[in-house]
């Protein structure tokens, strides 16, 4: 921390944009009187990468890569949602295969349960709880562990296709998720006895950055920080999405709107998560199609390009040009980790996106924090800013 | 593959949101003239609307107006809500003409606090300006930075991009902000512009 100015009682501070507490590049400017926040602004921007320029010069498939990089702790939401968007402007959405929908929303819930982990381990340490920091990450490390089995990388797989998937799971992949889910209900239940009823962290987490309901929709806060201020709206109940309207899961919700009502709701997701992962895997054991039967959106498979002249002429086709999108516009939405996660596309016809713009849930949430920061202590704030759960990946794009 | 090289095989459709087939979409879509747009969200807000959920823009530079911003509004309860009562809450999207040669819109951030940044965000990408915003600068960019470059004609790579002015801070050597390239630099240009035959 810098001291900027000093004046009377009053001292202007610069957290940030280099410090650990801020989960990345935020700078927050405050203004304390003692150890009190009497008016704190945010300067954000610092990892502006130009995404969304990015993927209007790329083909409808590759810009996905570019699209997994918005929230880097969570990049299948982020594809799923933009492939999701992209189907529905192709008008395959019903002809999605089963399977591919069903590994879908496996991967999409072990990587919210990686996100939270992340979250959850970054949250204790700024608390000064750090052992709790490797039982988490142990969790996290399992899930990257299988999403680098099937896409190919830890962190940015590029696994999911517009028209369903990049090749089906691999062998022994199944063998892996049973272990995780076999492993899952002890990990949790030892975080949630390092945390749950531990009395500094209650001190520490109760009644500290209360958002009240009213701010919570004034500022646009959807996901975990909507759910712990009482309305249950989860997207994938209420425009489900991917066959989630199959599966049975609740939407754990508190009232208390504090930074423990939000830590205890993303604790019961991960729950959550892990139940609707179960459902997926007992439904996973029969093989079946992973991507729609088009060649002019999904290349048929590789080896088929020496024995057929067509399969050749479609990949050819599918690497040096892409495949066109109807034009139109459309807004899909998902439910990520951090909230409403939704991508408004519009299409001219060619075969690269017009426009791509998200709806960053981080961005929306974390502006709250000028608010919330207010008349708490300066300690107090990085409590806030850990349940707020921001990645400026996708606050800067 | 730069983009100035590969044109993109475009359909030539120059108001897309105006060819598609509605029922794709779960939103009430609307399109507002700007001078209606506050009254529209001023009835929408009376009308049980409770939050602003996305604010973004497209630019279409061959059409009059030239920019559209698009609005996503959503009906959530104001009060705690189950997952029954909360429902499918209707999402509403407000489409609004901005032209280039004008390029001001209201701004809401009296209504929706939220309103701020993404508004920050389209002033500093588009160079739309928020009438009525208290702190409209730029958000994503250098606060010295030239251009809006999420319009069109903001070139993304190759001769045309060397040739915009830069900002200052990128400059290593002491050639003031905004002068053209020159000494080996220009010379180089001038050889690949040759080559691709873009003057």
């Amino acid at each position: 921390m810098d001291v900027v100015h000093r004046e009377g009682n009053t001292m202007t501070l610069s957290i940030g944009p280099q410090h650990p507490s801020t989960h990345g590049v935020l700078q927050v400017i405050v203004e304390v009187s003692g150890e009190t926040v009497e008016r704190a602004d945010m300067e954000i921007g610092y990892l502006h990468t130009g995404i969304e320029k990015s993927a209007e010069n790329l083909f409808w498939t590759q810009a996905s890569t570019v699209i997994e990089r918005m929230d880097y702790l969570s990049p299948l939401s982020n594809a799923l949602c933009y492939v999701l968007a992209v189907e529905k402007l192709l008008g395959v959405t019903e002809k999605i295969p089963e399977r591919a929908r069903q590994i879908r929303v496996l991967l999409c819930e072990a990587a919210r349960i990686a996100s939270h982990c992340v979250w959850l381990g970054t949250h204790a340490i700024d608390i000064g709880a750090i052992s709790c920091f490797w039982y988490a990450f142990d969790i996290r490390e399992n899930i990257l562990d299988l999403t680098e089995q099937a896409g190919g990388a830890r962190m940015h797989p590029n696994y999911l296709r517009v028209g369903g998937l990049n090749g089906d799971l691999p062998q022994g992949f199944l063998g892996k998720l049973d272990e995780l889910i076999a492993k899952f209900p002890e990990r949790m239940r030892e975080l949630r006895t390092l945390l749950q009823n531990n009395p500094i962290w209650r001190d520490r987490t109760i009644d500290v950055g209360v958002l009240s309901l009213d701010d919570a929709l004034a500022w646009g806060a959807t996901g975990p920080v909507l759910r712990a201020c009482g309305i249950a709206y989860d997207v994938r109940k209420a425009f489900p999405y991917s066959g989630y309207e199959g599966y049975e899961f609740d939407v754990p919700v508190r009232t208390e709107g504090d930074a423990y009502a939000r830590f205890l709701v993303r604790l019961d997701e991960m729950d959550e998560a892990m139940r609707i992962i179960r459902q997926v895997r007992a439904r996973l054991d029969s093989p079946g199609p992973i991507a729609v039967d088009d060649p002019k959106i999904i290349a048929p498979p590789k080896e088929t390009i020496v024995l057929s002249m067509e399969a050749l002429i479609h990949h050819f086709k599918m690497v040096s040009e892409g495949f066109r999108v109807p034009p139109g516009d459309v807004y899909q939405a998902v439910e990520g980790p951090r909230g409403e996660l939704g991508y408004y596309i519009v299409s001219d016809g060619g075969n690269r996106p017009y426009r791509v713009r998200p709806r960053p849930p981080s961005l929306y949430n974390l502006q709250c924090l000028k608010q919330v920061a207010v008349g708490g202590l300066i300690a107090d704030m990085v409590v806030t800013i850990g349940s707020l759960d921001p990645v400026f990946g996708e606050v800067d794009r | 593959m730069p983009s100035s090289q590969v044109p993109s095989i475009a359909g030539a459709a120059i108001d897309p949101p105006a060819l598609r087939d509605p029922a794709l979409d779960d939103a009430l879509i609307e399109r507002v003239d700007r001078a209606a747009l506050r009254d529209r969200v001023v009835a929408l807000r009376a009308s049980g609307v409770t939050m602003l959920l996305d604010l973004g823009a497209v630019d279409y530079p061959e059409r009059t107006p030239r920019f559209d911003a698009v609005y996503h509004f959503l009906t959530l309860p104001k009060k705690k809500a189950t997952v029954t009562e909360v429902g499918t809450p209707k999402r509403i999207r407000l489409l609004v003409g901005v032209p280039v040669n004008d390029p001001v819109l209201p701004s809401l951030t009296d209504l929706w606090k939220n309103a701020d940044w993404p508004e920050r965000e389209i002033f500093d990408l588009f160079g739309i300006v928020f009438s009525g915003h208290p702190n409209l600068k730029r958000i994503q960019m250098p606060h010295d930075w030239e251009g809006a470059p999420l319009r069109k004609d903001y070139p993304l790579r190759g001769p045309a991009r060397e040739k915009t002015p830069r900002p200052a801070f990128a400059l290593k050597s002491n050639v003031p902000a905004g002068a053209p390239p020159s000494g080996k630099v220009a010379q180089a240009l001038e050889r690949q512009s040759r080559r691709t035959g873009d003057s």
